[in-house]
Order: structure tokens, then sequence, then C-alpha cells
């Protein structure tokens, strides 16, 4: 189970000062060049979050651009580090594990940033991965023999990765997450940009992680997939969690049919606020 | 830290570089195929050039027809070997044009007053060749000439043509020669391939990985920053060390080719080099170059880490690379030579001690003071990179940032405290200072120079702060003293000098001029009115060192650090800021008590105040030593004994306990209420 509580995270953004927005005028009348002051303000990304996902439950995280997924999803991997509130994984024994190396070695974490090493090959990947995690070598054998048939990936599996496709890279980007058999898996928008095909490999390879007992946690815009896929959504806006609850209850909470008409719902909602 | 691990990623690191093409011609290609041959190739090819202008036949015409072409034309004849290059007299009617447009090379014109005229055309290279030939051909005839006027006046033409006879003797070696050659040119050499061969790595594992986007992949592994970090500098290091070994080698087989070819072909002399006596230099030098790849490594990394992509990797990295270039002409600058004070300074340092290494001058003392050095500010290096890496702003280019410096003004908050990026940075701003101006003024304007250098070190903290916006009563400790607690910390005060005394007697048989380090100053200060000298000895340093160190850098790691890591981190820095192996262990001393004083107390008025009387003990020691003597003549004793040693250490410990008393049972009795 992973617990997250009072989650915080800030930023700095460049805004414009209202003074200068009247000096912005005054220039542009006067065709005068001058110099701007920009101001740096912070403000969270991320807005006391706190919830909690169960072992064996899929939860999708939705919301518009900039609305603090990627950002909540990197303090979930232990990528950044929280401005205030906290992370932590319960094992079946109730222990909360904190600690960032232990944490990320029950982690699976895949968006779109991380990329894997162009320079190698996805066996040699696979097994400097496994010294890093310290699987033992006969354990290591079985388990990358073992991905490799699940995920079809023997053809390719001594090619250098930078002469893969877009399809097989994926597959290799899933297999580094497989390596260390993790007990959560976080996927940041994991379909963004990919074909029908490899798309549904993904959502496939979330349902039975699922099935097995495996948590999984990810954002994504197509509001269809995660209507089916889903156990739970959050909807976040501006930081800030404003919907909870499972597809259906959502949906017959603002009276509509699919997920997508509900988001809109939610957001004109929080919106008139 | 676990090894197992980090071997992991070290391997990936290395496995990931070695597959970098970049890297590998700059590796591998550049020193073994490419050096060689441009050093070999140019080397024959301008022999060969020269060979063949010494074989061509230059063409000379005689403008009048006098008795000066037959003469000409008989020294020309005789005299071949000497003037190295053959010439041909040929009959020309329009010498000038023929010259123009080249059927001859120069020509010869007789004016008037018989005044002779070498004609020729200096934008053509074989026409400057020709009259400079001829140039030799008339000197022989001017010579004989002269020898004929003389032996027609019955004189002996070879004694008033030389009546004194001299010739030079050098009696350095051939290596050594050889060696005075190749190091001044050694160190520039050693930096750029060190650089060379460190830049490429460092860009590919830094701005290189966000670039290609597995620096977040890499982040998502069960491993710790230092873990990430130190795999990293390992493997840019071991790349820099292997190319730069590879270079050397190339560089020095292609520069031995070179030497003892042109002796051979040149000189026709049998000089025999024993290219074994460069070993132990060569050796030394190899070690020294692996420390130095520790310091680049670092720095480039350091400034690599901010770029997002290989093309601005490689803009922010340009002035670097300058900056370690210039560094490395201190060893052709005549007279700078490596010193304790000079053993200290990155990049002058290593070129320096190449540079005596191949003079042949081995002072162990200086080479362990530089790779101290180097490995001391590797780290320094290592720890800013750790800061870097620990900061979302720069890996995800967005958060917060970290050296408060970089921000703008404008947009500093007010009352905010520095961080460990400004301290190491407010550092390096004073050492470069002291360094450059401060280093200047002293040898420019004598004892005022000492003062400007002591004006750097208050000015600079202040200027910082106030640039920052800093909460300054807390930075530095600004605050009213009870008088108690100055008495108190005048007692550790005391506790520490004389506790530095034992130690100074302590290490005398080690370091012999430990024990000076304390009491005696500069000859040039000594001559100086008293007034000055308490100015600018005791109540400079007091104020300016105590806000730099009791002020900015305590000011700053108290607010961070545990208490005991506050007062070692500000003592050591303290003393190792006096750049002096041999004084530090004593400075060190004192310098924790005075770290304690405003630690304990909360303000930085005790220990500017036991400064002050430390450094005017001092003045009045170098300006008064009798009357001194007559009261403490114990400053003044060559070599301790015993007794007075448990003396000083009794002395030591009533001292500290009173003190310590006198400060804490105020702090307490403040608690209590």
């Amino acid at each position: 189970m992973i617990i997250v509580d009072d989650l915080c995270k800030e930023f700095e953004r460049t805004v414009m000062s209202k003074e200068d927005e009247a000096q912005t005028k005054r220039l542009a009348k006067s065709h005068k060049k001058g110099t701007l002051k920009q101001k740096k303000e912070s403000f969270y990304a991320v807005n006391h979050v706190s919830f909690q996902v169960p072992q064996g439950e899929i939860l999708g995280i939705l919301g518009p651009n900039g609305a603090g997924k990627t950002t909540l999803l990197r303090m979930l991997g232990a990528l950044m580090q929280p401005t205030c509130g906290s992370v932590a994984i319960e094992d079946e024994n109730g222990n909360r594990i904190t600690d960032p190396v232990q944490y990320k070695k029950s982690i699976g974490y895949l968006s779109g940033n991380t990329k894997l090493y162009h320079r190698m090959s996805t066996r040699e990947m696979l097994y400097m991965l496994a010294e890093i995690y310290e699987i033992d070598k006969q354990t290591a054998d079985e388990r990358i023999e073992n991905i490799a048939k699940v995920l079809d990936m023997h053809s390719f599996m001594d090619n250098r990765i930078e002469k893969l496709s877009t399809g097989q890279t994926q597959r290799a980007s899933i297999a580094r997450c497989l390596i260390h058999e993790p007990d959560i898996y976080i996927f940041d928008e994991p379909t963004l940009g990919l074909d029908i095909l490899s798309a549904d490999a993904i959502v496939n390879f979330m349902k039975s992680q699922k099935e097995a007992g495996k948590t999984v946690l990810y954002s994504t815009h197509y509001l269809e997939e995660a209507q089916f896929l889903c156990d739970r959504v959050l909807m976040i806006y501006q930081g800030k969690i404003v919907k909870e609850g499972s597809p259906e209850a959502i949906m017959e909470e603002c009276g509509v049919g699919n997920l997508r008409d509900a988001f809109h719902h939610v957001m004109e909602e929080v919106d008139t606020l | 830290m676990n090894l197992k691990r980090m071997t992991a990623l070290f391997k990936r690191e290395l496995t990931d570089i070695l597959r970098d093409k970049k890297t590998l011609i700059m590796m591998l290609v550049v020193p073994i195929i490419i050096y060689p041959l441009l050093i070999v190739g140019m080397t024959l090819l301008m022999s060969s050039i020269m060979s063949s202008q010494a074989e061509k036949t230059y063409l000379i015409a005689f403008e009048n027809d006098t008795d000066l072409e037959k003469q000409i034309g008989d020294i020309i004849e005789d005299n071949e070997e000497k003037i190295g290059y053959k010439l041909e007299i040929v009959k020309e009617n329009d010498c000038q044009g023929s010259l123009e447009n080249g059927t001859i090379d120069a020509f010869v014109r007789v004016e008037e007053n018989d005044k002779v005229l070498l004609c020729y055309l200096s934008a053509k290279d074989r026409s400057s060749t020709a009259v400079s030939a001829l140039n030799d051909a008339f000197e022989l005839y001017r010579e004989e000439l002269t020898k004929e006027k003389i032996e027609d006046a019955g004189l002996d033409a070879e004694v008033m043509l030389n009546p004194i006879r001299y010739e030079q003797e050098d009696y350095s070696t051939t290596e050594e020669s050889i060696g005075n050659l190749i190091g001044s040119m050694m160190p520039f050499l050693i930096v750029t391939v060190i650089l060379l061969g460190a830049i490429y790595p460092a860009i590919d594992v830094t701005a290189g990985e966000k670039e290609r986007g597995t620096l977040e992949t890499l982040l998502t592994l069960p491993i710790t920053n230092f873990e990430m970090i130190m795999s990293k500098f390992l493997a840019v290091s071991c790349i820099a060390c292997v190319s730069a070994v590879l270079n050397v080698f190339s560089m020095g087989g292609a520069m031995a080719f070179l030497v003892s070819s042109s002796l051979s072909s040149a000189a026709n002399m049998n000089i025999e080099i024993h290219y074994e006596t460069f070993i132990p230099g060569i050796l030394f030098t190899i070690v020294v170059m692996m420390f130095f790849a520790l310091l680049v490594t670092a720095v480039c990394m350091c400034t690599c880490v901010f770029a997002k992509n290989f093309k601005e990797a490689n803009n922010y990295v340009t002035p670097v690379m300058l900056i370690f270039m210039f560094g490395s002409y201190a060893a052709m600058i005549p007279d700078l030579e490596l010193t304790a004070q000079t053993a200290a300074i990155p990049i002058v340092n290593v070129a320096l001690l190449v540079e005596g290494l191949f003079q042949f001058h081995y002072n162990y003392g200086l080479f362990a003071i530089v790779l101290f050095s180097n490995v001391a500010y590797s780290l320094l290096a290592i720890m800013i990179l750790g800061k870097i890496y620990n900061s979302e702003a720069v890996l995800f280019s967005e958060g917060l940032s970290s050296v408060k410096l970089f921000t703008r003004r404008s947009d500093m908050k007010e009352k905010q405290m520095p961080g460990f990026g400004d301290v190491v940075l407010l550092l390096c701003i004073v050492l470069l200072l002291i360094f450059y101006v401060g280093t200047f003024a002293q040898l420019k304007f004598g004892f005022f120079g000492v003062a400007v250098q002591q004006l750097i070190i208050l000015l600079c903290p202040l200027v910082y702060a106030w640039y920052m916006k800093a909460d300054k009563t807390q930075l530095f400790s600004i605050q009213i003293i009870k008088p108690l607690q100055l008495a108190g910390s005048v007692m550790i005060g005391i506790a520490t000098f004389v506790g530095a005394l034992i130690i100074g007697a302590l290490l005398m048989p080690v370091f012999p001029e430990s024990a000076e380090g304390l009491t005696q100053l500069d000859d040039m200060v000594v001559n100086q009115p008293i007034y000055l000298l308490i100015l600018v000895v005791a109540i400079m340093p007091a104020i300016g060192e105590e806000l730099l160190f009791r002020g900015f850098v305590m000011g700053t790691l108290k607010k961070r650090c545990r208490p005991i890591v506050t007062i070692v981190v500000t003592t050591l820095i303290f003393a190792a800021y006096h750049m002096s192996l041999i004084k530090m262990f004593t400075i060190g001393i004192v310098g924790l008590g005075l770290t304690l004083v405003t630690y304990k107390t909360g303000s930085i008025a005790a220990s500017m105040c036991v400064h002050f009387l430390n450094n005017l003990l001092s003045v009045l020691i170098t300006k008064y030593p009798t009357q001194i003597q007559r009261v403490l003549p114990i400053l003044f004793k060559d070599r301790l004994s015993v007794s007075d040693m448990l003396l000083l250490a009794a002395v030591v410990l009533i001292c500290a306990a009173v003190g310590w008393m006198l400060i804490g049972g105020k702090k307490k009795e403040k608690q209590k209420r």
C-alpha cells in the first residue's frame, strides 16, 4: 500500500507585476526600449494532497496540462523531494518504508522522460539493472529470460537500443520496470503517442499486474481508457484533488454517461468556484 | 555507500562513454595517430623543404660592369660550403625588370659613390633566400678586403681582427637543456590533453545524459546521490587519465624522435642523450597528471551539469578551458617557482611542478602539497557537484535555485540566509582576489599591500551579504556581549594560544618553522610605526577575518549543520586559509578557540576581541622584543623543557575551565529566566 500524506511541492515561476504591465503599455505607446523586471514567485505545483492506494488497485490520475500530475508522480517515485508532507510504502507487516533507496526498490517508474541507455543492448541493460537492484546472477538470468518471453523481445534483445523501433523501445522500457519485480508501478502517461497495438499492450500489461495483486498508479489524458481500466480516479486541478472516487461513482454524481463528460463537468464546477 | 551498486554504475558509465565515437576519437585516434603524424610529418616536410632549397640554384645579376662581379664570383666559387646555397651569376640587361618578372632572384647595383646595393624582393621567399646568401658572400669579401688592407699597412691581420678571443661554454648537460625546454612546454601540453580527454566524457555524463533523457531513468534507480556522482566522476577521471597518459607518451615519443633527428642532422656532433634520466620525472608527471585529472574532471562536470544539452555544455565549458590553459602558462613565467604558497594555487601548482620535474628539481614536500591541494580542490568540486545534483532546479529545469547569488537581486528575499554554495563561492572569490589583487598590491606597495589584502577580506563578506540581502545581524552574529562573557572569551583565547605554543613546540622536530608561525611577523612590517602595525596587523584582521570566518562561514553553517560540524569545518577552513601546511596546526588551535567563543557567546565581538589580542601580542613581540622577554620569557625559548610544557598545559586547563565557566554560567542564567 502506498500512503500519501499532506504532500506539497513548491516551484518558482516568472510572472509580470502590475507595474510592469503598465510599463509595457507605456513603452508600447512611446516606442522606446526599456528593461522589464520579471518577478519570480513561488507556487504550489502540488498542494496538500493526501490519499492511499491499497494493493491490487489501479488508480488513474487525471487533470489538464500543468495540473501537477507529473510532479505528483515524480514525488511518488521518489525522484523529487516534497517541500512538505510525506510518501511511504506500507508492506504486508505494516512497516512503513521511507528510505529512498529501499523505497525505490519497490517502485517501477515509467514516464516519457525515462529514456533508455542508447548505447547498450536490452540484455546488457537488464543485467546492469539487476546488479544495481542487487539481484543475484541466477535469479537475474531466469527473470530476464522470462521477461523476454512475456514481452516477446527475443528478436531484439541483443540489438543496441538506439536501433530499436518505438514499439520495441516501449517494450524494453517496460522490461526495465519489471526486472526487480516491484509491488507498485507508477506510469506517467504511458500510452502517449503510441499506436493502438502498443497502447493496448501496455493497458493489458497494467491489467495483468493488477490481477497479480500489484498496485498501479498512472496518469493519462485518455479518459475512455481510464474509464474501463481504473478502479479509482483522482482528478487534479492546480495541484489539488478536486474529485476522487470510482469512475462509476463520479459519472453518477455528475449525472453523465461517460468519464469524459464527467471530467468536463468537474472542471467547469471548479472554474466557477 | 554500497560498493556493488557503485561498481555496476561505474561499469555502466564507462561502457557508455567508451561506446561514444566522439570520446573514442578524442581519446585514441588523436593521440595515437594525429599527434605523431603531425609532429613527425611536419618536421620531415620542413627538413625536406630546407634541403630542396639548399639544392636550388639562385640566379644573380650585376647591373654595372665592374671588377666587383669577378671578385664576388670568385668568392662564391671558393666558399660554396660556407654560404650554403648555390649562387650563379648571369648577364641581364634590364636587371630590375628581370627581378620583377622572376628571371633572376637578386641583383647588385653599384651607385655613383661606390655604395653597393643588394636588390631583391622581400615578398618573394626565393629572392629573400638569394639575397641573404649574397649578403654572406659580400661579408666574406669584406673580411678578405679588411685583411688585405691591414696587411698592406704592415700589421698582423689576425691580431688586429681578433684582439680578444672568447667563447661560450655551457656547463649544463644536454639532458638539462632539453629538460628546460620540455619543462616550459610540457605543462601547457598536459593541461590541454587532460582537458581534451575530460571534456567530452564530462559533457556526455552530465548534459548528454539530460539530452538523451536517461537522467530521470537513473533517478528511478535505488541508488544514493553520492553513488551516482562518484560513479560518473570516477568514470570520467579514468578516461581523462588514460587519454592523458596516452597523449604524453605519444607526444614524448614524437618529441624524442624530433630532438634526436634534429641533433643528428644539424650539428653533426656526437651528442648522446641519456633519455633514462627523464624517467623519474616522467613517472612523477604521470602521478601528478592523475591527480590533476581529478580536478579537471570535477570542474568540468560542475560546469556542464548546468547545461541542458551538448551544445550548451560546450559553450559553458569553453571559458573553463581557457582559464585552465591560462593557468598553465605559469610555467613560462621566468622566476615564478614552486614554493609553499604557489603549491596551493590550482593549475599553477601543477604547471610549476611539472616544469620543475623536467629540470630535475625533486622537492617531495612541495610535491605532497601539490597532490594534497589537488585532492582538496577536487573534493570541494565534488561537494559542489553533489549540491548541484541535489538541486531539482538543475536536474528538472524547474524548482527553486540553490546558489543565492545566481538569482536576480530584485528577486531575492529580504533577510535570507546564505547556503553552502554561497560559502564556497565567497571563499573562492576572496582567495582569487587575495591571490591576484593582494599579491600585486603587496609587490607594488609593500606594507600597504598587506592592508589592501586585509581590506579585501573585510569587504568581501560584507558586500556579498549586502548583495544577497542577508540577515546581517543573524549571519554575522552581531550582538552586544556581556563583560563576563568577554572575560571568559579572553580566557579561552589565552588557553588556545598557549595550547598552540605547546603544539608548536611538539611539532618542532617535524616542522622546524612551526613554532615561529604564532609570534613572528614578516621582516617587511618590522620597520613600520607601531600605530600602523596595530591597525593593519591587529585591528584589520580581527575585524575582517572574523567577519568572514566566524561571521559568514560559521553563520551559514550554524543554520544548517550540527554544532560539532559547524565548529570543526569553520576551524578547518580558517586554518586552510592561511595556506601553510606548517603553520596549519598552530593556527588551527587558535582558530578553534576563536570559533568556540563566538559559537558559545553568540557574539562576534568575542572572537574579534580575542583575535585582536592575539595579533597585538605578535606586534608587540616584534616591535619590543626585549621588554616582552622580560615579562613573558617563555615565548622566546628555543626549546621547551618538560616542566615548561607541564606548566603551560596547566595554564591551558585552568584558563579553559575558567573561561568556559564564565561564558557558560551566564548562558544558563539566561535560560533560567
